[in-house]
């Protein structure tokens, strides 16, 4: 059984790459609509093997780590599996129908996507340092195709300096990943961990922390490493910079927080952690004033990525030298603070595309009037507003609580401000999209409607990132399935 | 980005960075050798099909690295000739029409491709492999581009991406094989260990040099590009 949900999930993204690669824009997007379908039914079948039996390590081509690769399958893989499907597949179907067939460069985004697909699968499942990098190597790639796909040149720039600074972030971590292989002799992260808690003198793994984290900061585009995001993300086209914003950036620094939690606590100290989180402090403040004042709809989402991607790295700070419970309390929160950012970004870049594809504009004052013409998908953006503002019931307002309560319970009583003015300044930038759109013009009475299916693929996305709220506990319960310690 | 404030402080960050690695690289000299993986390789060598422990490495141990990494190509592949004109395969200009390289080419052809062949079958027991005897291949389609010889195949249609994901759908087919008759994901059965590992490494031989030789055809950029979402 698990072998084919395992080969289910490396190997069906990868076949479908390949046999996309030979095919059209259509024929690859009705073959996607398959894969997408296998892909829900393979994740769905993991939970429930998972939750019947227990994570477990899975180890590829028959060869124990330290000398193979090992795979480890816990609930919350599970989780980012079943949230990789959703939002994956709201992009890809959104693409499917946004996307012009007929222009000859069209036919190699399937093939992207799905690499793109194998690599996030990768990446959440890996568990070991290289493999890591492999499947971060992947997602990179193909993003960086993605934006440059059709190019323009200001396209090609955006992309070309998203390849750099990913690049060089990559470069980083494997040099981390050198150090630990060094000192250690092996690269699976079970290994390290279990050294590094035993051995007295692990004293390279803090440098080797260092490397990693920085390099990884930079691929989740931390403030100040995140010059590279905006144009990237703003310039692409609206179910790609919806995919980026919402899944790639999140490999990175889910890569971070596990090599963190499970060997870095051990070696790190308190300025790294603190200076972590003031760090993602400014980008939540810095971002969301930046994404207040663009005068482009996609930037303005865009610096809002900026901003959210903040809030992630106070993970940091609440999860070093407190209790066992408070660091939990603060690993929940930031799980659900994933999840509903990759839910609501989503949203808001696919509505974000819509608007411009009904205006024919991508001006943030070009909305006057749009209110009364696509009130869906306005409609979806406010929701998906919501929860990046962390409103109840939202998902975004489920995790922020969690956040502050935990900074409470730590007595780091700082980030409670920042919680509370990211939160306003949130809400400043969602409305003053609305406030655009609710102006009158009377000149401008020529809209182009969009296909229904792409409103709606924004508002389930939309609608989800509400119910990641409603349901929370639900969502932390697949977090916190069994794991059988196998070693 | 580009005030001096934010140029001083890169600046910094890369120095602080290259000062700590190089701490780090001189204390890692002094430390012990404290793994035992060179001998877990050296005994497991002889169950994985090749003498060689690069390839063994490369193929076996870890062979789903290497498929993620030979993906990795084909998507930079496809990222360039995604921007490719698809003139400028006929591009007059960048011929050379030199008869002192044709003559040489003559005699260089056959022995790069000579020499590619080589490097494949030398990866079994010594340094060499598909990386290797791919950018052989590549480099030899690059000098026979520069004097004009036609290269159809490198026109962006059906057979160039057959030709890019040939290499990658074997591997990818054998590891599929491998988890339908019940191993894991990847795992070789023993008895074809060496020709699998010979079939998917000449394979991957001239996908690697189709990638690379693409890469190399589609420097161009796309003239007939899209404006961006909204401002047409």
């Amino acid at each position: 059984m698990s072998n084919w949900l395992m080969a289910g999930l490396l190997f069906t993204p990868l076949a479908l790459a390949t046999v996309s690669l030979l095919l059209g824009f259509r024929q690859g997007r009705a073959l996607s609509w398959l894969g997408m379908l296998l892909q829900l039914l393979v994740s769905v079948g993991l939970w429930w093997l998972v939750r019947h039996e227990g994570g477990f390590y899975y180890t590829l081509a028959g060869w124990d780590a330290p000398l193979g690769i090992e795979l480890r399958v816990d609930g919350l893989v599970v989780t980012f599996l079943l949230l990789t499907t959703l939002v994956a597949s709201g992009c890809g179907i959104h693409a499917g129908f946004y996307l012009e067939p007929d222009r000859p460069w069209q036919r190699y985004f399937w093939p992207l996507y799905w690499f793109l697909w194998a690599g996030l699968n990768t990446v959440w499942m890996g568990g070991d340092l290289f493999n890591l990098y492999v499947g971060l190597e992947l997602i990179t790639l193909s993003a960086v195709g993605l934006v440059a796909l059709g190019g323009q040149a200001e396209a090609l720039r955006a992309a070309l300096r998203y390849l750099l600074a990913a690049l060089l972030g990559s470069l980083a971590y494997l040099l981390g990943v050198a150090l630990v292989y060094g000192q250690f002799g092996t690269l699976s992260l079970a290994d390290v961990a279990g050294q590094v808690r035993v051995s007295e003198h692990a004293l390279l793994m803090r440098p080797a922390l260092v490397l990693m984290l920085v390099g990884l900061a930079l691929k989740t585009a931390l403030f100040p490493l995140h010059g590279w995001l905006p144009p990237a993300h703003g310039i692409a086209k609206s179910p790609v910079s919806a995919l980026l914003s919402a899944l790639v950036v999140k490999a990175s620094f889910y890569i971070a927080a596990r090599v963190w939690l499970e060997a870095g606590v051990a070696v790190a100290s308190q300025w790294m952690a603190q200076l972590l989180g003031v760090l993602g402090a400014v980008a939540i403040i810095w971002g969301s004033w930046l994404a207040l004042c663009q005068p482009r709809l996609k930037q303005v989402v865009a610096y809002s990525s900026v901003a959210q991607i903040g809030y992630l790295f106070l993970l940091f700070p609440l999860t070093f030298g407190v209790e066992a419970s408070v660091s939990l309390h603060a690993q929940q929160g930031i799980t659900l603070q994933v999840i509903s950012h990759a839910l609501a970004k989503a949203a808001m870049f696919l509505a974000a595309g819509n608007l411009i594809l009904a205006v024919g504009s991508n001006r943030v004052e070009a909305l006057a009037g749009v209110s009364h013409f696509l009130p869906f998908s306005l409609f979806s953006f406010g929701l998906a507003g919501v929860s990046l503002m962390g409103l109840p019931p939202s998902g975004g307002f489920a995790a922020k609580w969690m956040l502050l309560q935990a900074s409470m319970a730590s007595g780091q009583w700082w980030w409670i401000m920042v919680l509370a003015g990211g939160g306003l300044l949130s809400a400043a930038y969602v409305f003053r999209i609305y406030k655009a759109s609710f102006l009158e013009r009377d000149e401008q009475d020529h809209f182009y409607h969009p296909d229904r299916r792409l409103e709606v693929a924004a508002m389930l996305l939309a609608l989800a990132s509400l119910g990641v709220g409603v349901s929370g506990s639900q969502v932390l319960s697949v977090m916190a399935m069994p794991f059988e310690e196998v070693q | 980005m580009r005030s001096p404030a934010a140029r001083i402080g890169m600046l910094l960050l890369a120095l602080m960075l290259t000062a700590l690695l190089g701490r780090s690289v001189w204390q890692l000299s002094m430390l012990e050798p404290a793994s035992d993986l060179p001998r877990q390789l050296q005994d497991k060598l002889a169950a994985s099909g090749v003498e060689h422990p690069v390839t063994a490495v490369l193929l076996n141990f870890r062979s789903y690295d290497t498929l993620l990494e030979i993906a990795v190509l084909v998507i930079a592949a496809m990222a360039g000739i995604s921007m490719a004109r698809t003139r400028s395969l006929e591009d007059p200009e960048l011929r050379t029409s030199d008869t002192l390289l044709r003559a040489l080419l003559r005699w260089l052809v056959p022995l790069m491709l000579l020499l590619a062949g080589y490097l494949l079958w030398a990866g079994a027991d010594r340094p060499g492999g598909a990386f290797q005897a791919g950018a052989m291949l590549a480099a030899t389609g690059v000098l026979m581009r520069l004097t004009g010889l036609p290269l159809d195949f490198l026109r962006p249609g059906i057979l160039l991406r057959i030709g890019l994901v040939l290499g990658f759908a074997l591997f990818l087919l054998v590891g599929l094989a491998s988890a339908i008759a019940g191993d894991v994901f990847l795992a070789y059965p023993r008895e074809f260990v060496k020709g699998l590992i010979l079939s998917i490494e000449t394979l991957l031989t001239l996908s690697i040099g189709m990638i690379l030789l693409a890469l190399f055809v589609a420097a161009p950029v796309n003239d007939a590009s899209e404006p961006e979402e909204g401002e047409k």
